[in-house]
């Protein structure tokens, strides 16, 4: 008989999200919905009537982990809907900043998933804060890959948290030959960590992958070899940086997107009638409390030819990279996989940098209104901005960013896992749902129809 | 930045908050004003917004950072506006709880006893969450610099510097 058991909230990621799950009598999940309960927030009306250089400062304020993305995408937006190519050597300096950002972010995102997995060879689970080896040689490892990755970012970004060297039409300033050299330098260090980082999550990975079973809260819990799998498909505009609409072959296709309510995907009314008080932290919501998923989720759901899809490193993988696995174990090894390439692309592109070359366009047009987008690949996924500027004036912005395409392409994710072990597939995507909370729906003939949620 | 060598240097000031919340920008306010000024070699000023747990808290590196001086805005019951020094202990649990973390847990408890940590903090009017507001109240803008002078001061009576 189905019973319903509910983890709310979800730990380790972003912002406030929950699993409701419906399960058969062994626990495995046969419908799941992964809902962001972040608070409905009004970036999208805040930004219109602002000018196209604020807009984007805002942008990369609605959440902690993911500023740096957002910046880049929303300059771009902005860009593109005014029509402004910027020089060469500031897209160079993006692109060093952003593979600055990625190569941090994976490294955090192991800290928050190791406590998942086994040392190999033990029946030990990570503890990251252990001051025992290996994990000590590990977490020293992580953390100096982070301070090499954002000391990156605060040079050719100008700060390491919110960038402020990235504006509309380029960037404020080049950088000198001695930060290029020392960014070159600390590259070269991380790209040996990275290596040596990779290497050992894969085989982290890859002994989980290998097991049968795993330990929550007591219990064994059996490990399915289709863990996270689903059919809705990948999308992905780039290996590394990302697209716009003012590419001469744009990888993102405005026309195949769509913009769904909530309640058309996930599932309504239920009573939680399965309660385990021993799962980590703190127990599952308890029996007889009432759950509404369709009303409940603060998220959207974007679909791309009419269909949840996937984004992050494996969909970039599977889409430019002939990656072929499928599933959490295929997310977590497509990210590690991406973690020499951010190396090699800041090395590249400081090969590349002219630092007496401008980094401002000689001309930055005003805008007339037209419709522009710009997708960055953020360390979590497709982060796609869309605007229109008029006189220099945002009149429509929108963001899409990576969680709000993963959370409804997760929930069908979850069929199939024992529901124990539901928040590891959460955790494969690397969620933050804080930006992921948006809530402008519009039908067919563009217009409104699912403001009633939305607390303005 | 200071330097290059590393991300951090002997005192960091972090502003947290978030400047679309009202008052919650305070803290990335007075960095703002922090980095209009001549500072030490010894000192990064990082407006670190939501992100303080997981990008500043949880990288610093007791052999190089001595001290954390946070700016923030906070409920102690005072008059609006007013500025307080506060202790790791003194606040509330949940404080700078790293939602990215790996069990929920508060990153300055890690470090308490390596960094000296000094909080900063400004009572509060109006914070506007979940709504997004931009813009301080009258209150606490003119706390802001009040709130300099004391940095200046806190890295001063240490250092001799400022």
């Amino acid at each position: 008989m189905t019973k319903v058991v509910e983890i709310s909230p979800t730990t380790r990621h972003e912002g406030h999200s929950k699993l409701t799950l419906k399960v058969d009598d062994q626990g495995i999940v046969e419908r799941g919905d992964w809902l962001s309960i972040t608070p409905v927030r009004g970036i999208e009306k805040l930004a219109i009537g602002k000018t196209m250089d604020q807009v984007p400062k805002i942008a990369s304020r609605v959440c902690g982990i993911c500023p740096i993305a957002h910046t880049l995408a929303g300059i771009e937006a902005m860009e593109a809907s005014i029509g402004c190519e910027i020089p060469t050597d500031a897209k160079l300096l993006r692109v060093i900043l952003h593979a600055a950002n990625r190569l941090h972010s994976h490294a955090l995102h192991n800290i928050l998933i190791l406590p998942d997995f086994y040392i190999p060879g033990t029946e030990t689970k990570f503890n990251p804060f252990s001051k025992e080896q290996p994990v000590r040689s590990v977490a020293a490892r992580i953390i100096r890959i982070r301070e090499i990755a954002q000391t990156i970012g605060a040079v050719a970004g100008g700060e390491a948290i919110h960038p402020s060297n990235p504006r509309v039409g380029g960037m404020y300033r080049n950088v000198s030959p001695l930060a290029k050299l020392k960014m070159a330098d600390l590259a070269k260090e991380g790209l040996v960590l990275a290596h040596e980082q990779m290497e050992f999550m894969l085989e982290v990975i890859r002994n989980m992958q290998n097991r049968e079973f795993t330990d929550v809260a007591g219990k064994q819990i059996p490990i399915p070899k289709t863990l996270g799998y689903h059919d809705q498909g990948v999308m992905a505009t780039s290996s590394m940086y990302g697209s716009s609409s003012l590419d001469e072959k744009p990888m993102w296709d405005i026309a195949r997107w769509k913009e769904t309510r909530p309640w058309d995907w996930y599932m309504g009314e239920v009573t939680i009638d399965l309660e385990d008080p021993s799962y980590p932290i703190g127990g599952t919501t308890k029996a007889g409390t009432r759950a509404n998923p369709q009303m409940e989720a603060c998220n959207g759901v974007p679909t791309y030819d009419g269909q949840p899809v996937e984004v992050g490193p494996r969909a970039r993988l599977a889409t430019f990279k002939n990656f072929t696995e499928k599933g959490t174990f295929a997310q977590h090894i497509a990210r590690q996989l991406e973690y020499p390439d951010c190396c090699y692309t800041i090395l590249k592109c400081l090969d590349k940098l002219d630092t007496s070359g401008k980094v401002l366009a000689d001309h930055i047009p005003q805008g007339d209104g037209s419709i522009g987008w710009a997708a960055n690949e953020a360390p979590r996924g497709t982060d796609v901005h869309l605007a229109r500027v008029k006189d220099g004036r945002v009149l429509w912005y929108e963001m899409l960013v990576p969680t709000t395409w993963n959370l409804p392409t997760c929930s069908r994710g979850l069929t199939g896992a024992p529901w124990q072990i539901a928040e590891m597939v959460v955790r494969a995507y690397d969620p933050c749902v804080s930006c992921a909370t948006h809530m402008i729906v519009v039908d067919e003939e563009n217009k409104i129809v699912a403001q009633k949620l939305i607390q303005w | 930045m200071k330097g290059m060598e590393t991300l951090y240097s002997e005192i960091v000031v972090a502003g947290c908050g978030n400047p679309l919340y009202a008052d919650d920008g305070f803290g990335p306010a007075v960095v703002e004003s922090l980095q209009g000024l001549e500072l030490p070699e010894n000192v990064t000023v990082v407006d670190a917004g939501l992100g303080g747990p997981h990008f500043v808290f949880t990288l610093l590196n007791p052999e190089s950072t001595k001290t954390l001086i946070i700016v923030d805005i906070a409920d102690f019951g005072g008059e609006p506006g007013e500025l307080r020094w506060l202790a790791v202990d003194e606040l509330p649990v949940g404080s700078y709880r790293d939602a990215h973390s790996w069990d929920l847990t508060e990153p300055l408890q890690y470090i308490k006893d390596d960094i000296r940590i000094r909080i900063l903090a400004c009572q509060k009017k109006y914070v506007s969450a979940p709504e997004m507001v931009i813009g301080i109240t009258d209150e606490v803008q003119r706390a802001i610099p009040g709130a300099v002078s004391e940095i200046l001061k806190e890295i001063g009576m240490n250092y001799g510097t400022a």
